[in-house]
C-alpha cells in the first residue's frame, strides 16, 4: 500500500454528488466508506430486520409460545402453497393440515401433507391473543390462518410453534447482547477512563483487577455464578442475572483499550488547552476525550455483542442459564441436544441457525464499522 | 415357609386385560404375552432332581489351571431354564456400565418370582420365617465358592450383619431395615436372623437388598480394623487417600483401586481390569447355577463395559446403531422411534417392556417447607386436589408416551396383591374448571391481573420444582405440568439439578417440591418400604416431610410431631411391617393407600409405561416384554446369565 497512494476524494466527491469537499464531516465519510462494504450493509439489514422482528415478535408470530397443538407433535415444516393439487392457482397463499399417523411397528409419528384440509394464510388477522411488551392485549398476528394451524418452521416435541419459538428466542438473545454490551460499555468506559485520566495508583489498581478478572477462564466461572443464582428468582431477574454475570468479563478487555486511549489522549495539545481554560475533569473526559475515540468504541462493542448472544446461548445450552418457560435461543438448542433430533426432528435446529447468521452478521457489520471509522482507511483493501 | 404357586400366573392375570384396556393402538403392538418358563415361578429344581450327572464348563476355561467343574459347581447346583433354546458358551458383550446392574444380576440367599410378589431360593436351599416373625433361617447350598474359590459359609453373612450394618462407624444411625436384629450361627451353612419384633418381610429384603447382606469375609477381615491391625489399615488408607477406613472399604467394593479388583464376587461375572472409560468382566468360574444340559452358567465369557457416564445421547446412539449388545437403563420413552429406526437396519431388536413405576413421576410437595404460608396452602387437600385435576393426562399420554402409558396416581402396581383399581385413578381426570373452583375456595385468586393467582392476603405464589431429570421422562413431563397449572393459574417454576445438589437439598427439605418416579411399588418392596405413603425415613428422592420422618426415626427428639392423620399412618406402616398374618397386613395396607387416594399426598401422571429394552441381534433368550424397574432389580427373575450369543 506504501507505494501505491490512492487519493480517495475524486471517489468521494462522485459518490456525494458535490465537487466541494470541504462540505463532508468525518461522519459522512465513515457512512460513505461504510456503505461501500457491501457483507456489512447486508449484515446491518440484517440485523435490523432481526430487531424488528424481535420486538414485535408478538405481532409477527402465529402463536404464543407455549401453545401447544396435540395433533403436531414433532411435525416437519409446512411448506407453503400458491397451487392446490388440480393445480389452480390461489393468490391467497395456504398450507396443507397434517395427516399424522403413528406407525405402531416403528412408533413413529409420520406426517404427511393432507391435501383434504386446505388452510389459506390471512395477513392482519386476529388470532390468539397476546399481550403486546406485557402493556396492552392485542389479537392481531401478522399471518395466520383461520382455521387449522400452519407450522412453517414445524414444531417440538410438545406441539409448539417453532415459528413462533424461534423469533419470542430472537427478543431474549438478542436483547441479552444488546443489554451486556451497554453494560459492558458503561464499566469499561468508566473504568478505563478513570484509570487512563487519573493514571499512577489509581491506575495501577484498576490494571491488577482486570489482570485478575481476564485470567479466570471464562466458561467455568460463568457456570459458577449462574449456578448461584437463587432458585427463587423469577425468570426476569435470571434474565438480568445472567446479562450481569455475561458483561462481568466483557468491561476489562473495553477498559483496557480505552485507557490507553486515554494515555495517549491526555498528552494531546487539545486536551492541554480544554484543561488550562478551566474545563472540569468530567467535561474534559466527556466532551473533549470521548468523541475521537467513540467510533473505536463503537466497533468493539459490536464485536462484543456476538460474545453475549453466544454466551447466554452456552449457559442456557447447558441448562444454567436461562429456563423454560423463558424462550431464548440457548433454551432452544437445550430442547434440541439431543441424538434423536439431529436424526428424526432436524428443524428443531433451526434456532442454531439464527444464532450462527446472527453472530456471522454482527461480525462482518463490525468488520464493516471499523474500517469506516478508520481515518487511514482510503476505501480499498486493507491489506 | 415356602412360595405359594397360586399367584405364579398372576403377571399373565394382569397383563392381559391392562394391555387390553389400555388402548386400541397398544393392543396391536402388545398383543402377545410372553410366556416365561414355569420354572421362573417355582423353587428352582436342582441337578439331581433333574438327573443330571455330569457338568460341562466354557472352552474359555479348559486350560485356565482350575479345578475341575464339578469341583467348582456347589454339590447339586441349582437348574435355570433359559427362556428359548439351550446356549452355547462364548463371546464377548459389549455395553455401557450403566447397564452393568441389569445385564448381570446380583446374587443373594433368596431371589424374586417372576410374579413379582413370591420370593424363591438362591444361594438358600431353604428358608423359613418362624410363626410370629421375630426369626428369619437361612440354610445355604452346600458347596457354594466365592469366585476364587473360597467356600461360602454363614460366616460371611455374619460378618456382613456385625460389621457392615450394625458397625457404628460405617452406619452411625442403624438402618431400619435391620434395627433391633441380630444374626445367630446354628451351623456352617446355617444361620438366623433374630429380631426383637416381628419382622416377617426381612425375606423380602433378602431377595430384593440381599446381595448386600454377604460380603467375603476371608477378603474383608484384611481391611476391617475390628480384625485387621490397626496400623496395617491406616498405612492403607493414607496410601490410597482415601480420609476413613469405611472409604476404603467402600473403594475396595466398588474396584475403584487395584486391591479392590481382587475382591471375590458371587455374581456371574468379576472384576478382570478397570480403565478409566471401560470396565472389563470375566466369567466367574464358580458361578453356581448351571442350564438344563449341566452347561455351567453363564454362557457368554466377558463382558466389555464402558463407562459413559449414563449419557443418555450417548447410550443412545450407540444403542441405535448395533454398537451394544444390551442396552436399556439410560434409554428413554421418547427414544423408542430412534431405535425403532436403528432395528430396521436389523443390527439390534428393540424390546419393549414395561416400567414398573406407578407415575414416571411422583411430585411432592414439601409439607415441611420453611415458609408458613406455603406449608398451610399445601396442607389443604383441595389445593392438592386442583393441583391433580389441573394436569391432562389423557393428552401428556399421547405426546409423551404414544397413548401407551397408564394416567395413574402414586399407588402399587397391577401386580401387587394391596392393590385396588381406584387409587391409581383417584383424581386422575381432567377437570381444570374444578381445579380453578377449588382454587377461588381456599381464596387463591389472580388480584393483579396477570392470569396466575396469588395468596389470600395478595403476596405472590409462585412454586419452584427442583428435580433430576433422570431415567423417565421428567423434564418434558413437568414443562406440560408447568403449563397446565399455569392454564388454571398457578406459576410454577422448574429447576434442573444435579444428582449431589438434589441430595443435599431433598435431605435438607429446603425444596419446596421435588420429584423421582414411584417405583418400590410391588408387593416385593411396597410393605417393607412404603415411603410415599407415610413419613418414615429421608432421602435423596423424596422431600415431602423430612421433619415427620425424623419424629418418628427419633422417637420424638428431632424434627417436629405430625399432625394426627399422619400419625395414624406412620403407625400403619409400623403394624404392617409388623403383621404376620398376611390377610391382616393387606388390609393394613390398603388403609394406607386408601388414605393416599384420599389425600393425593403426591401427585401421580402417567405410570406402567413402555421401556425399550435394546438387544444385539446375536443375543438370545431375553424377555421381549418384561417388567422393568427396581423392585424386581429390572433383569433378576429373567435370568440374564442364560443369555448367550448365536453368531450366525
Amino acid at each position: 500500500m506504501s507505494d501505491v497512494t490512492i487519493n480517495p476524494a475524486p471517489a468521494i466527491a462522485a459518490d456525494l454528488g458535490t465537487d466541494t469537499l470541504q462540505e463532508i464531516s468525518p461522519r459522512q465519510l465513515a457512512w460513505i466508506r461504510f456503505k461501500r462494504h457491501r457483507l456489512a450493509m447486508v449484515s446491518a439489514g440484517f440485523l435490523i430486520a432481526m430487531y424488528l422482528i424481535a420486538t414485535f415478535c408478538e405481532f409477527i408470530s402465529p402463536y404464543n409460545t407455549d401453545t401447544r397443538n396435540v395433533k403436531a407433535i414433532n411435525a416437519p415444516p409446512m411448506s407453503i402453497h400458491f397451487f392446490d393439487r388440480e393445480g389452480t392457482f390461489h393468490l391467497r397463499p395456504f398450507v396443507y393440515g397434517y395427516h399424522m399417523e403413528v406407525n405402531p411397528d416403528t412408533w413413529m409419528r409420520e406426517y404427511s401433507e393432507n391435501t383434504e384440509e386446505m388452510y389459506p394464510i390471512y395477513f392482519f388477522e386476529t388470532g390468539e391473543s397476546y399481550e403486546m411488551w406485557s402493556l396492552f392485549k392485542a389479537k392481531t398476528h401478522l399471518f395466520t390462518t383461520r382455521e387449522g394451524y400452519i407450522h412453517v418452521f414445524g414444531t417440538d416435541q410438545l406441539g409448539r410453534d417453532m415459528f413462533t419459538r424461534v423469533f419470542y428466542g430472537a427478543r431474549i438473545s438478542m436483547s441479552i447482547g444488546v443489554v451486556g454490551v451497554m453494560l459492558t460499555l458503561f464499566f469499561g468506559v468508566l473504568i478505563g477512563g478513570i484509570a487512563g485520566y487519573m493514571g499512577g495508583i489509581v491506575d495501577r489498581g484498576v490494571q491488577r483487577i482486570i489482570e485478575v478478572l481476564l485470567s479466570l477462564p471464562t466458561l467455568p466461572f460463568w457456570m459458577a455464578l449462574s449456578a448461584a443464582l437463587p432458585v427463587e428468582w423469577s425468570s426476569l431477574m435470571v434474565y438480568f442475572g445472567i446479562t450481569i454475570i455475561l458483561s462481568l468479563f466483557g468491561w476489562p478487555g473495553l477498559a483496557r483499550q480505552v485507557r490507553g486511549k486515554f494515555l495517549a489522549l491526555r498528552e494531546e495539545d487539545f486536551v492541554m488547552a480544554a484543561r488550562l481554560l478551566g474545563a472540569g475533569r468530567l467535561r474534559v473526559i466527556f466532551k473533549h476525550m470521548m468523541p475521537s475515540f467513540t467510533s473505536h468504541i463503537i466497533t468493539t462493542a459490536t464485536l462484543a455483542v456476538p460474545g453475549m448472544i453466544l454466551g447466554e446461548t452456552a449457559l442456557s445450552f447447558l441448562g444454567i442459564g436461562l429456563r423454560p418457560p423463558v424462550v431464548s435461543w440457548g433454551v432452544l438448542m437445550q430442547q434440541a441436544q439431543n441424538y434423536q433430533v439431529i436424526v428424526m426432528t432436524p428443524w428443531l435446529m433451526i434456532p442454531g441457525l439464527f444464532v450462527v447468521l446472527t453472530v456471522i452478521a454482527f461480525n462482518l457489520l463490525g468488520d464493516g464499522l471499523r474500517d469506516a471509522a478508520d481515518p487511514y482507511n482510503t476505501g480499498g483493501n486493507r491489506d | 415357609m415356602f412360595t405359594d404357586r397360586k399367584h405364579r400366573r398372576g403377571l399373565t392375570a394382569w397383563l392381559v386385560p391392562m394391555l387390553l384396556g389400555v388402548s386400541a393402538v397398544s393392543v396391536a403392538a402388545d398383543d402377545a404375552v410372553s410366556s416365561m418358563p414355569d420354572s421362573w415361578f417355582e423353587i428352582p429344581k436342582t441337578a439331581s432332581e433333574v438327573g443330571i450327572t455330569s457338568f460341562s464348563q466354557s472352552p474359555m476355561l479348559d486350560d485356565a489351571g482350575l479345578p475341575p467343574v464339578n469341583e467348582r459347581l456347589p454339590d447339586d447346583p441349582p437348574v435355570i431354564e433359559p427362556l428359548n433354546n439351550i446356549g452355547v458358551f462364548g463371546g464377548r458383550a459389549q455395553i455401557t456400565l450403566g447397564d452393568s446392574w441389569q445385564f448381570f444380576n446380583w446374587e443373594s440367599a433368596l431371589t424374586i418370582s417372576a410374579d413379582l410378589r413370591n420370593f424363591l431360593p438362591n444361594l438358600a436351599e431353604s428358608w423359613e420365617v418362624s410363626p410370629d416373625g421375630r426369626i428369619t433361617t437361612i440354610k445355604l447350598r452346600s458347596g457354594l465358592k466365592w469366585s476364587d474359590g473360597h467356600p461360602l459359609t454363614s460366616d460371611d453373612f455374619i460378618f456382613t450383619f456385625n460389621h457392615i450394618w450394625l458397625d457404628t462407624d460405617i452406619n452411625p444411625v442403624t438402618s431400619m431395615l435391620v434395627i433391633g436384629g441380630r444374626i445367630e450361627k446354628v451351623d456352617n451353612l446355617t444361620f438366623r436372623y433374630v429380631f426383637e419384633n416381628p419382622n416377617p418381610m426381612f425375606e423380602n429384603l433378602i431377595a430384593q437388598y440381599g446381595s448386600f447382606m454377604v460380603d467375603p469375609k476371608h477378603f474383608f477381615v484384611k481391611y476391617h480394623p475390628s480384625f485387621a491391625d490397626r496400623e496395617f489399615v491406616d498405612a492403607k488408607v493414607d496410601e490410597i487417600g482415601v480420609p476413613t477406613w469405611m472409604a476404603l472399604l467402600d473403594a475396595l467394593r466398588s474396584a475403584i483401586i487395584d486391591e479392590g479388583l481382587d475382591m471375590p464376587t458371587l455374581r456371574s461375572y468379576k472384576i478382570v481390569q478397570r480403565t478409566p472409560t471401560m470396565v472389563r468382566f470375566d466369567r466367574n468360574p464358580y458361578y453356581h447355577k448351571v442350564d438344563p444340559q449341566g452347561q455351567q452358567l453363564p454362557y457368554i465369557d466377558g463382558i466389555d463395559a464402558e463407562d459413559i457416564l449414563d449419557n443418555a445421547e450417548v447410550v443412545t446412539a450407540k444403542a441405535s446403531t448395533g454398537q451394544l449388545d444390551f442396552a436399556a437403563f439410560t434409554l428413554r420413552t421418547q427414544d423408542i422411534p430412534l431405535l425403532k429406526l436403528g432395528e430396521r437396519n436389523g443390527e439390534i431388536k428393540v424390546h419393549i417392556w414395561r416400567r414398573l413405576h406407578s407415575s414416571d413421576v411422583a411430585i411432592q410437595p414439601n409439607y415441611n417447607y420453611a415458609d408458613a404460608k406455603y406449608r398451610a396452602l399445601l396442607w389443604d387437600v383441595r389445593f392438592r386436589k386442583a393441583l391433580s385435576l389441573a394436569i391432562n393426562r389423557p393428552e401428556m399420554n399421547e405426546i409423551i408416551y404414544f397413548s401407551r402409558g397408564v394416567p395413574r396416581q402414586v399407588t402399587v402396581h397391577p401386580t401387587s396383591s394391596y392393590f385396588e383399581p381406584h387409587y391409581a385413578t383417584a383424581h386422575t381426570e381432567f377437570d381444570p374448571d374444578q381445579a380453578r373452583a377449588l382454587f377461588a375456595e381456599i381464596g387463591l385468586k389472580d388480584i393483579d391481573g396477570d392470569g396466575l393467582v396469588e395468596y389470600p392476603d395478595g403476596s405472590p405464589l409462585t412454586i419452584t420444582l427442583e428435580f433430576l431429570d433422570f431415567e423417565t421422562p421428567k423434564g418434558i413431563t413437568m414443562e406440560l405440568v408447568a403449563s397446565y397449572w399455569r392454564e388454571v393459574g398457578l406459576d410454577l417454576r422448574l429447576k434442573l439439578v444435579d444428582r449431589a445438589l438434589q441430595s443435599a437439598r431433598a435431605q435438607a427439605g429446603e425444596m419446596q417440591m421435588t420429584l423421582w418416579h414411584a417405583d418400590r411399588v410391588t408387593d416385593i418392596l411396597f410393605p417393607l418400604v412404603p415411603d410415599w405413603w407415610a413419613p418414615r425415613s429421608t432421602g435423596w428422592d423424596r422431600g415431602m416431610w423430612n421433619d415427620w420422618a425424623r419424629y418418628y426415626q427419633t422417637d420424638g427428639e428431632l424434627g417436629e410431631n405430625p399432625p394426627e392423620i399422619i400419625r395414624q399412618m406412620q403407625q400403619w406402616t409400623d403394624d404392617m411391617r409388623y403383621e404376620t398374618d398376611i390377610n391382616k397386613r393387606i388390609a393394613i395396607g390398603k388403609k394406607l393407600l386408601q388414605a393416599n387416594a384420599d389425600n393425593l399426598w403426591t401427585i401421580g401422571t402417567i405410570g406402567l409405561a413402555p421401556h425399550p429394552v435394546v438387544v444385539s441381534k446375536r443375543l438370545r433368550n431375553v424377555l421381549p416384554k418384561g417388567i422393568w424397574g427396581w423392585d424386581n432389580r429390572w433383569t433378576l427373575a429373567y435370568h440374564p446369565s442364560t443369555w448367550y450369543f448365536d453368531e450366525d
